[in-house]
């Protein structure tokens, strides 16, 4: 390998006889005058000037070539390799022309690799085109991860990726970008593992039911557990939202997320509100209100104070007669109703029912806990969620700051998928200003945050600037390739190969590390619930449905369509399984198709009977 | 513009008529009778190239000249002629020249005319591509030395160097033979004149473009006084294209020519401008770019100089 061509302070060109480069890998240019240099491949090619694309020149036979290599050249062996390598550090001056270059030794680029050990970082990957330096890299960073590649488990055998999470003291938050299939979730999911395995308190939004950790990945030779590193916790089932400890703003938030609020019905709330209200409280309030006005007026709820048939309706209809005359005025029927709508729509979904204690005492403890619901439900949830524990963790900094006691609460991480959806560009959304300010302040109080998304475009700009490390995995639209370009220091060499990546394949520009590393995300240790492609799913799915419901009626064929409703009685009696006949008939011909049975007509009708062998 | 060419078109037909019209088996039987036959070419096998190689190898010679600068006298001329081996082992021999009128003394080329100073550049690259030449054949003694281009070029351009190789090479015995693309002679024109079937002289490549198959070629023993017991030359088709290349080879080894026709046409790619691979193949290493050539001049001279005497003014602005 030598320097070939124009040099400049920062680039040159290395061409070699017999050694195809590869892009991202390490390489020490000798210069005579300036000594080593070290540089990274950006651009790779092969060329063989007699092999030309371009038909202007002679396209050559093969009998011709077969000729020349009688005579002692081969043209294919021509074939040379030319790559592209830019500095590290900018050189004091142009290399020299023709320098020797080399493979660095580990040593010599540990620092430029490595700025953590598998007990202190996040043990993520592998560094790409690493190969060459396997050999000779201390024990320690060896036989740490596998990869998974075409379908098998792969051994360790490049350099591994290990970020340092120290240092999300300096850099806080984490950008994951990658278009649909690339490898977000997976990669994610690997972070999260790393993180279990230093007991940092993690909550993850989940939408997608799919951050379980209790599923051995199927792959993976060697016994990992995460039992009791983690929690999945679900909205409306084993959390939610006390009521009594909301704020009006809270609740405003709440509802808000839920459906968005008019200014009239804000107004509802800062007028019917109280704090310390109960639900209950709060709806009868509402519903007083309501059924007053909608009888119109003093006179007509007079009336039927006059005419309650006992006392307690009397009661009731003055206690209403009181809450007209107080509140009319100020608050229409109409937001009064859509107030109510809406808070009943959130207690459905049994978000009042239980409180975030679960999710706090997990915490306090380093687990991660996986808050799953829908994402309309997480959206509410997480900004009253997120919100409070936000503010927690600030009370206790500052309380340590003022030297003031208060209740310990850890620093911890946000992690969400689907960010755009918790903090949209453009539009305002409930969980947006929590994250923002995270975004902006959490270094300080040591809340981190690592928001995963297919649409960097569609994220919060000002979120997405405080992203000081991002993974970026595969990106094929233009508009995401865009954004990327204008909020990472990929060059412009990487941004080009970003449609091409393989699915777990990634770019991680950190400021940690100060430049860009090529990289592939480790073989998970768990599996997602559900990986099983949905077609094969569904597949199975009715396959297993066939084959129980033949097994039901074997032994009842044959039998005529004018027997259905027999059939259909008796399987209710045997079996407890309800049909119509209307429904068996449509069952017993699905069987017909699929070959399980058959199908004759005679003159009575239609006869379903087995499959003689 | 479209009539201007219509005309011209017009005008070779009538003043070439007679020749475009030739039936390619009419000339083909003047040829046989008044030139000399007709041959058949095949290409060697496998076993010949694999006995060429391990007598030697081939070595193909050529040369580049690139000019640098602007307008007579500040430019400077590189020149660049390359022997090659088709051994992998075997290293290129190289002789870098350069020339620029502003360092003739008294500038007198440059203050006659521009025709001179072509003279002085041919010479130059004629000489370093026989230099090179002699220089293979004495350290690599190769079978063959195949140059680009005619040796009458060489025996005009430098006489007695060129004698200076063919006498190596007939020492050594080893093979020397030119290959012309853009052949000039005027054998069979001059032939057709002195018989009257023409009225007015026809270039070879003229009359035999399209009218040779594929590997014919006709052995061409001339009268002219320079060539005179020098050289003998060959005219075929070598490849698809319907041009003609000519073959020369050191009267010495005429005996062989065939031998060499055959070789030259196992060279060439069927679909190419009908030049063996090999010397295309020297042709493309010989080149300077035009990159390299500024990094040369900006590395080695002082750019006082660089500046004052060869950065066109057109590119300064
Ligand atoms: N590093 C990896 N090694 C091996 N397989 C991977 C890797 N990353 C992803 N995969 C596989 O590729 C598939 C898609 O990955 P993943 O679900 O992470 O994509 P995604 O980027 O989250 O897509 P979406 O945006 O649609 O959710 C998964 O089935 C996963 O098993
Ligand atoms: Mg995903």
């Amino acid at each position: 390998m030598k320097v070939v061509g124009i040099t400049t302070q920062q680039e040159v060109f290395i061409g070699s006889k017999d050694r195809n480069f590869r892009i991202n890998e390490f390489l020490i240019v000798e210069d005579i005058n300036q000594g080593d240099i070290l540089g990274e491949v950006i651009e790779a090619h092969t060329f063989n000037r007699y092999i030309p694309l371009d038909t202007g020149r002679d396209f050559v036979d093969d009998s011709v070539l077969e000729s020349l290599k009688a005579l002692g050249y081969a043209i294919d062996e021509e074939t040379i390799y030319i790559s592209k390598v830019r500095f590290l550090n900018e050189a004091n001056y142009p290399v020299e022309t023709g320098s020797s270059v080399r493979i660095p030794k580990f040593s010599e680029v540990k620092d430029f690799m490595l700025k953590s050990d598998d007990e202190n970082g996040l043990t993520l990957g592998v560094i790409r085109n690493t190969n060459d330096m396997y050999e000779d890299m201390d024990t320690e960073y060896k036989d740490l991860v596998y990869t998974f590649e075409d379908g098998s488990l792969i051994e360790q055998r490049e350099v591994p990726y290990i970020m340092d999470i120290r240092s999300m003291h300096q850099y806080p938050h984490i950008g994951v970008f990658g278009g649909s299939g690339s490898g977000k979730s997976f990669g994610l999911r690997v972070v999260l593992e790393e993180i279990m395995k230093h007991n940092v308190p993690t909550i993850i939004l989940d939408p997608h039911f799919e951050m379980d950790f209790s599923a051995k990945a199927s792959y993976l030779p060697d016994e990992i557990s995460y039992e009791n590193k983690f929690v999945c916790l679900q909205v409306g089932k084993q959390v939610g939202v006390k009521f009594e400890d909301l704020a009006s703003q809270d609740l405003k938030n709440l509802l808000d997320a839920s459906s968005h609020l008019t200014d009239s019905m804000n107004n509802v709330i800062d007028v019917l509100f109280r704090n310390r209200d109960s639900l209950y409280s709060f709806q009868n309030r509402m519903n007083d209100l309501t059924e007053s006005q909608e009888l119109g007026s003093v006179d007509k709820i007079l009336d039927r104070i006059n005419s309650a048939s006992n006392d307690e309706e009397r009661k009731a209809w003055q206690r209403k007669k009181e809450v007209f005359e107080k509140y009319d005025k100020t608050c229409s029927y109409n937001s009064v109703k859509g107030i109510m709508w809406r808070l009943k729509r959130l207690e459905n979904d049994g978000v009042f029912s239980k409180d975030i204690k679960a999710i706090e005492d997990n915490m306090q403890v380093g687990r991660l806990v996986v808050i799953q619901g829908n994402t309309r439900l997480l959206q509410v949830f997480s900004t009253y969620l997120l919100n409070n524990l936000y503010h927690k963790r600030r009370s206790y900094k500052d309380a340590l700051y003022n030297k003031t006691a208060s209740e310990y609460f850890p620093p911890f991480i946000v992690v969400t998928d689907e960010a755009h959806n918790f903090a949209p560009k453009g539009y305002d959304s409930p969980a947006k200003s929590i994250l923002k300010e995270i975004s902006q302040e959490g270094r300080k109080y040591g809340t981190f945050l690592i928001l995963a998304t297919q649409r960097p475009t569609l994220l919060d700009e000002t979120i997405t600037a405080q992203l000081n490390s991002k993974f970026i995995f595969r990106t094929v639209r233009a508009s995401d390739i865009q954004t990327i370009k204008e909020e990472t220091d990929l060059t412009s060499e990487e941004t080009n190969r970003l449609p091409y990546l393989r699915t777990g394949d990634v770019f991680i520009s950190s400021a940690s590390m100060g430049r860009t590393i090529y990289g592939r995300i480790r073989a998970a240790h768990t599996e997602s619930p559900h990986t099983e492609n949905p077609f094969d799913e569904l597949k199975k799915k009715s396959q297993e449905k066939n084959i129980n419901f033949f097994e039901i009626i074997k032994d009842k064929l044959p039998v005529m369509s004018t027997d259905m409703i027999n059939l259909a009685m008796e399987i209710e009696r045997e079996e407890e399984i309800r049909f119509t006949v209307e429904n068996l008939e449509m069952k017993l011909s699905e069987m017909v198709e699929k070959g399980y049975i058959k199908k004759e007509e005679n003159f009575l009708g239609q006869k379903y009977s087995l499959i003689e062998e | 513009m479209e009539n201007k060419l219509k005309k011209f078109n017009d005008e070779v037909k009538k003043s070439y008529g007679n020749i475009l019209n030739l039936e390619k088996n009419n000339l083909k039987n003047f040829i046989a009778s008044n030139i000399g036959p007709i041959y058949k070419s095949s290409k060697p096998s496998k076993e010949a190239y694999l006995n060429y190689e391990k007598l030697g190898g081939i070595i193909g010679v050529d040369g580049s000249v690139n000019r640098k600068g602007g307008a007579s006298p500040h430019y400077v001329d590189f020149f660049r002629a390359l022997a090659k081996s088709t051994k992998k082992q075997v290293e290129d021999r190289i002789i870098n020249e350069i020339y620029s009128p502003i360092l003739d003394k008294d500038m007198k080329l440059v203050l006659e005319d521009d025709g001179e100073l072509e003279n002085k550049r041919n010479q130059i690259l004629s000489k370093i591509e026989v230099e090179v030449a002699i220089d293979a054949a004495k350290e690599l003694k190769p079978f063959l030395i195949m140059m680009d281009g005619t040796f009458i070029r060489y025996i005009i351009d430098c006489k007695s160097t060129w004698e200076e190789l063919r006498d190596v090479c007939e020492r050594e015995k080893i093979l020397l033979i030119g290959v012309i693309e853009d052949i000039k002679t005027h054998i069979i024109g001059s032939k057709l004149l002195e018989m009257g079937y023409t009225d007015r002289l026809s270039y070879d490549r003229e009359l035999l473009f399209g009218r040779l198959d594929v590997g014919e070629y006709i052995v061409i023993e001339d009268s002219d006084k320079t060539r005179a017991g020098q050289l003998t030359s060959a005219l075929m088709r070598s490849s698809n294209n319907p041009n003609i290349i000519g073959i020369d080879i050191i009267d010495t080894q005429r005996g062989r020519l065939s031998e060499m026709v055959d070789l030259i046409f196992g060279l060439t790619p069927e679909n190419s401008r009908g030049v063996p691979i090999w010397l295309d193949i020297v042709d493309s290493e010989v080149k300077i770019s035009h990159n390299t050539m500024e990094a040369y001049l900006e590395s080695y001279l002082d750019s006082e100089i660089y500046e004052r005497y060869f950065v066109e003014t057109r590119s300064k602005r």
